[in-house]
């Protein structure tokens, strides 16, 4: 057929100056362009959506970490609380703070200094803050001082030129008193550690994510002394020792499987297991450590396995060669050449778990924690889980602190990663 | 302190060896090394196996010796109250209990004490005998000729065994678990009202397990929707074009930015998506709707808005599977095609992409089991309500959310709605199951026709 045609006497060569031909290459110069530009527009819309939500989290977040803090002058000698400085000197120091009424002295003190709506300007917490400061100085009892405590999310919010969900009228009465305030200097918006050493709170001018982050800490610590010998070690055993069986397969299918099956499964998991058949405690960091190992595990034997594979057998050879027993072949050789690539692995099945939610939420670990745990057992609360609950808040003062906790956990997940990099880069050969 | 004996054993069997060395005619078979760890070994692991058993029958012995006391012969007999009682007995013996609620238990705490202080000492006496012999027989074989190090190595051996059987009982656990309970939901559940019913609305059910509200296909609808039809078509285009852009044509150091930063997209927290999806995406989509497009039904927690954020968590996975499939083609298929005087535009659609397909198609199987399984950005940015819609704008509900939705209640272990979760749960993993074994199959089939 070809030589036919090739033959044929009517066919002309293409005449590639004719107008038609012209028009036909410059057309698919176009598409080739287009085309290109494509490309490059669906690489630039989802670096975009990328910096749109990390631009977004830090707007909203960055005012998380600041407070709005209100004078409060506090006239102790003259108020309702009858406690001398000496009192406070016995063992019955925390039972005498406890039975004194400050909630009342915040609220006497607010309206002394601001009128009738003055204690709609204090945060629901800010007598902690008097017993504390009192706890801490009872040399104020004899004094007239004044203290600055958080404001009320409401004065934060007109801080900010913020409507909140307020109806116009309040919103703008509250306005106006925020700026008779600012003239005045009684209030201020500083930078606060409260955030990242406070617990969880049902008042968003007092939560903080130490609780959390505490929980994040011992859930991950579980996770980690669990999931990394036991995923080195499977690793090591298919890489160096498994024979060609069916339950090596076996081994290495469900491996497979379990690095593919959906986080909540874990979760389910979890939850018929660690609790109803062990009855371990509900919402402790111990359940939600074992369960997110389970999940990291397959993720650290799949990293693990490459790594050994990488090592060029001529090591193994040459020490087996001069009379290194298996074992020592690992330990000596082929485990320390390949740590890196195990703890690249590790790190990165780490920073999943670390931002793991879904498992968690099933295996109760949604309480409200207003105390860090102390240990294993108690009840705790991670980061990811804490951003989904106060995500649930009505108050709108829980915006800015939700962004403020997906700040926190993002750059933790990103020192994560970049150890990662970092380790690959430098510790990482090529055979 | 099983483990510090063994520490020291570890070092005086080692010194032992250590000494042996001049003594023998040849050079011992194995390192003092080995013979440390060998003795170490012997006396810490049926120590430790022991320990292990003992813990598990104490309460028990200790139960029985409290029983046999004079002060419990008055206890109820029923067999509930007895448990309680002697419950808050052992609280208060261990001191986590500090007042009783019982009056009994009061009686029976010195009895408590008394009893697993007995016990206590003597399973630690046992240990250490145990420990000792154990130690003291491997210590006695501390000699030249001995092969400590084949011994040794032996165990190491198992250890590694028994470090990767995990994997195969934690397959075994979740299956196990999910079908236990999914077997007792179907014996009050029809398995065919749950497959094709289409009423789904456990919440309304509250003791009498009505039969008509577990049927799970707006379920099935709502999680196809959202994350196998919405993230798709967000997620198809913007991977494929990503992918064939930074391998194809991007500079190198284009590439070398931009392929980290789109991995950084799978690298962000589900419930950072889930929450931006809430608070930005889904009242912009909800506003889009009912101003521009007219759709008054349009609802806040729409299919689309949990949809295309999927989509866009799920970009870097379709993009480097997209990647790896475009790298297996060979390249004289490239340059035959280059050299026929195809632009490369042309060249990639009518020759990498279709000798690609294959590994494509699987890397968006896979991408589509990742993304019904997801379930934080559905959780906050999805409904609850278990609507049978095609309609984007409406809200729709989805296996993942139904599951979080049904466990996270306050009712008790055995009611059809907690069944009904792990019933959810195992399809759900069943069918994720399927897909990534068809679609490692189809990569799998793709990657041998190359080599």
């Amino acid at each position: 057929m070809n030589t036919a045609i090739a033959s044929s006497p009517d066919r002309q060569p293409t005449d590639w100056s004719a107008d038609a031909m012209q028009r036909r290459i410059r057309a698919r110069y176009r598409a080739e362009k287009r085309f290109r530009f494509y490309g490059l527009f669906a690489v630039l819309l989802s670096a975009g959506f990328l910096a749109f939500l990390l631009v977004t989290m830090i707007s909203s977040g960055a005012r998380g970490f600041t407070q709005t803090q209100i004078a409060l002058p506090v006239n102790f000698p003259a108020s309702d609380i009858f406690l001398e400085p000496s009192q406070l000197d016995g063992d019955d120091r925390d039972q005498l703070l406890a039975q004194t009424d400050f909630q009342g002295l915040a609220r006497q003190s607010a309206i002394a200094a601001y009128g009738e709506d003055g204690p709609a300007f204090l945060s629901n917490g800010a007598w902690v803050l008097l017993r504390d400061a009192v706890s801490e100085d009872p040399s104020l009892l004899t004094r007239n001082e004044t203290l600055w405590v958080p404001a009320s999310t409401e004065v934060d919010f007109a801080a900010r030129g913020d409507s909140g969900m307020r109806q116009s009228e309040e919103r703008d009465t509250m306005s106006t008193r925020y700026a008779e305030l600012e003239a005045a200097d009684q209030v201020r918006r500083t930078l606060s550690w409260n955030f990242l050493t406070l617990a969880d709170s049902s008042d968003p001018t007092l939560v903080g994510i130490w609780g959390a982050l505490k929980g994040s800490l011992l859930t991950m610590t579980i996770t980690l002394l669990l999931a990394f010998p036991i995923g080195v070690l499977t690793a090591v055993y298919l890489e160096e020792y498994a024979p060609e069986n069916r339950w090596t397969d076996i081994i290495e299918v469900s491996i497979n499987n379990l690095a593919a099956v959906p986080s909540i499964i874990f979760g389910l998991l979890g939850l018929a297991v660690f609790i109803n058949v062990f009855y371990l405690p509900r919402s402790a960091a111990i359940v939600g450590g074992l369960t997110l190992a389970l999940m990291t595990m397959p993720v650290i034997v799949i990293a693990g396995r490459n790594a050994i594979k990488s090592v060029p057998p001529s090591i193994r050879d040459a020490a087996l060669g001069i009379g290194a027993s298996p074992v020592q072949v690992l330990t000596h050789h082929v485990l320390p050449l390949s740590l890196p690539g195990i703890l690249t692995g590790t790190i990165i099945g780490m920073s999943r778990a670390l931002g793991e939610t879904a498992p968690l939420l099933l295996i109760g670990m949604r309480a409200f924690v207003a105390t860090p745990p102390g240990g294993f057992t108690d009840p705790a609360t991670v980061l990811p889980v804490q951003i989904f609950l106060w995500s649930d808040e009505l108050d709108p003062g829980f915006v800015e602190k939700t962004s403020a906790a997906i700040i926190v956990l993002l750059l933790f997940l990103l020192a994560m990663n970049g150890i990662a990099i970092w380790l690959r880069n430098k510790y990482e050969q090529r055979w | 302190m099983v483990i510090g004996f063994a520490v020291i054993a570890w070092f005086t069997a080692r010194f032992r060896a250590a000494r042996l060395r001049p003594l023998g005619g040849d050079r011992p078979h194995s390192l003092p090394g080995y013979h440390g760890w060998y003795v170490a070994l012997w006396l810490a692991i049926p120590a430790l196996l022991f320990l292990t058993v003992w813990s598990l029958f104490l309460p028990g012995l200790v139960e029985q010796s409290v029983l046999l006391d004079p002060a419990a012969q008055n206890l109820p007999a029923s067999q509930i109250e007895r448990t309680a009682i002697l419950g808050e007995a052992r609280a208060l013996a261990d001191g986590s209990l500090t007042a009783a609620f019982n009056e009994e238990a009061e009686a029976l705490v010195p009895a408590y004490q008394e009893a697993s202080g007995f016990y206590g000492v003597i399973g630690i006496i046992a240990t250490l005998l145990l420990a000792f012999a154990c130690g003291a027989y491997a210590f006695l074989r501390v000699r030249p000729d001995f092969r400590a190090r084949n011994r040794v190595e032996r165990v190491v051996m198992w250890v590694l065994l028994i470090a990767s059987l995990i994997a195969i009982l934690t397959t075994i656990g979740i299956v196990a678990s999910l079908l236990f309970e999914t077997i007792r939901f179907f014996e009050r559940i029809s398995i065919v009202e749950f497959i094709f019913g289409t009423h789904w609305n456990p919440q309304s059910t509250t003791f009498s397990d009505d039969p008509g509200s577990f049927g799970a296909i707006p379920l099935f609808w709502g999680t196809i929707l959202i994350g196998a039809i919405i993230a798709m078509i967000v997620a198809i285009p913007l991977g494929l074009m990503s992918a064939v852009y930074l391998t194809q044509y991007a500079p190198a150091k284009v590439r070398s930015v931009m392929k980290p930063v789109l991995e950084i997209l799978a690298g962000v927290p589900t419930v950072v998506y889930g929450y931006f999806a809430a608070l930005t995406v889904a009242p912009a989509i909800r506003d889009f709707a009912v101003n521009v497009m007219g759709v008054s039904s349009a609802s806040s927690e729409s299919a689309l808005a949990a949809g295309v954020v999927m989509g866009v968590m799920i970009i870097p996975f379709v993009s480097s599977m997209a990647d790896d499939s475009l790298a297996a083609v060979p390249g004289a298929m490239r340059d035959g095609s280059l050299a026929m005087g195809a632009t490369n535009s042309e060249t990639i659609k009518r020759v990498l992409i279709p000798a690609a397909l294959p590994g494509i198609v699987g890397g968006v199987l896979l991408a589509v089991s990742r993304a019904i399984g997801e379930t934080m950005i559905v959780v906050m940015a999805a409904g609850l309500a278990a609507n049978l819609t095609a309609n984007p704008f409406e809200s729709v509900t989805t296996v993942t959310v139904q599951i979080v939705q049904l466990l996270t209640g306050d009712q008790e272990f055995d009611s059809s709605k907690t069944l009904a979760a792990f019933a959810l749960g195992l399809v759900l993993f069943i069918v994720t199951l399927l897909l990534n074994i068809i679609a490692l199959g189809v990569v799998k089939r793709f990657r041998e026709a190359y080599e």
